[in-house]
């Protein structure tokens, strides 16, 4: 794998994957969007904190999980009201509907909607984002043992809803 | 029996050699076992593909735009709003009646208004308008370089007067408050425009009135983060 030039073509390089990741933990492509852009900004003024020679993917993922937290926790205080409109819309969509070799986009933020906060990041970070136990942990800032024990209950919840 | 934690991590490559050699025996000698794992390894895939499809597509423009531009992007839309001077009174007067919903408040503010609820970024004192404790605090210790949760430090640089001013944005609120007799006194306050006021849009832009107020209160330039740094040691003064 090449090294990145710059710390800008690195960032650059895993907006993909941020984009993905911010999907996965807002269920919502304009929160994603936003989530991916208010990530990108904090990085680039807080560059001097990444020190060379570390994963700047595992930087760049709890930098995007502790905003996401942040906007959680003050919709949770202000936003209240707003929640249902999301919540409605899922109504009556069973995401065991779409069963088939692959599934949309749509189908797979709703069946992560279905997740409890707690087991949501670490699916999206082991599942999708495809880290391994030890980079969640340091991530997140849990022990080894309670990523794994959500990441049971999060993967048979998922299979009840995605499985076959 | 294998027990779900040691199964997974053994269905996720994260087992030494001689346990997931245990494991992958215990699970070909298992049918079941061997079922289990397939259905998940499929419904990984199946998860993981619809994620995937974010990977071909294009990535929005303002995010590469954002990672190529020089500088944060505070600074350029106060440069941009500096370049636009030549009609800034008629503009500035004319831009703040056409923001219905913004609220400015002035320095002198009269008696009527509301007692600050815990939580306000504001206090009255003697008919003054100053930060509250946590405004404060935020005022007085964070550095541009190092945004918080809840508040963001955005331009520092001294008035006309000579005293320090910094411009900072809340979750509800942004504006402008500069040192007098060491406290953080208010010289504008301005709402957060609705659907804005989740903390991670905090300003990616500023306000055009509060960089009209910015620009017409700044003698000089805006510090740089050796400035800031060196005006935080010295208290502010």
């Amino acid at each position: 794998m090449d090294s990145p030039h710059s710390f800008e073509d690195g960032l650059t390089a895993l907006l993909p994957r941020l984009r993905r990741f911010a999907h996965a933990l807002s269920r919502n492509a304009a929160d994603a969007d936003d989530l991916t852009q208010a990530t990108v900004e904090r990085a680039l003024r807080s560059r001097g904190q990444w020190e060379p020679g570390t994963r700047l993917d595992s930087w760049l993922y709890r930098i995007m999980r502790n905003i996401w937290i942040d906007t959680v926790r003050s919709r949770g205080r202000k936003e209240d009201l707003h929640a249902p409109v999301e919540e409605a819309e899922r109504i009556g969509e069973d995401p065991r509907r779409a069963i088939e070799a692959s599934i949309d986009l749509r189908t797979a933020m709703n069946a992560m909607q279905q997740l409890p906060d707690e087991q949501r990041e670490i699916v999206a970070l082991i599942l999708i984002e495809g880290l391994g136990y030890r980079e969640c942990s340091e991530i997140l800032g849990l022990p080894l043992g309670t990523v794994s024990s959500r990441l049971v209950r999060g993967r048979n919840a998922l299979l009840k809803m995605i499985g076959e | 029996m294998v027990n779900d934690e040691t199964f997974f991590a053994w269905l996720d490559d994260e087992l030494d050699a001689a346990e997931a050699a245990r494991v992958a025996a215990e699970v070909a000698a298992d049918p079941r076992l061997a079922a289990i794992a397939g259905e998940h390894r499929a419904m990984q895939d199946r998860l993981k593909g619809g994620f995937d499809t974010l990977l071909d597509e294009p990535v929005p423009t303002t995010l590469v735009a954002a990672i190529r531009s020089p500088r944060p992007a505070e600074i350029i839309d106060f440069a941009e709003a500096r370049g636009r001077r030549a009609p800034r009174r008629w503009s500035f007067v004319a831009q703040l009646g056409s923001i219905a919903a913004t609220l400015v408040i002035g320095v002198l503010v009269g008696t009527g208004l509301p007692r600050p609820q815990s939580g306000s970024p504001v206090e009255v004192r003697g008919g003054k308008l100053y930060a509250s404790a946590s405004l404060g605090r935020a005022l007085e210790t964070q550095l541009a370089s190092a945004p918080e949760a809840n508040v963001r430090i955005g331009l520092t640089f001294r008035d006309h007067a000579g005293s320090i001013c910094r411009s900072f944005t809340g979750i509800a609120s942004s504006g402008l408050a500069c040192r007098a007799d060491g406290r953080w006194q208010l010289r504008g306050l301005l709402a957060t425009p609705q659907g804005q006021a989740t903390d991670y849009r905090m300003a990616s832009s500023v306000d055009p009135a509060l960089a009209a107020l910015i620009d017409s209160t700044m003698a000089g330039e805006p510090f740089d983060a050796r400035q800031e740094h060196s005006a935080r040691e010295g208290n502010w003064k």
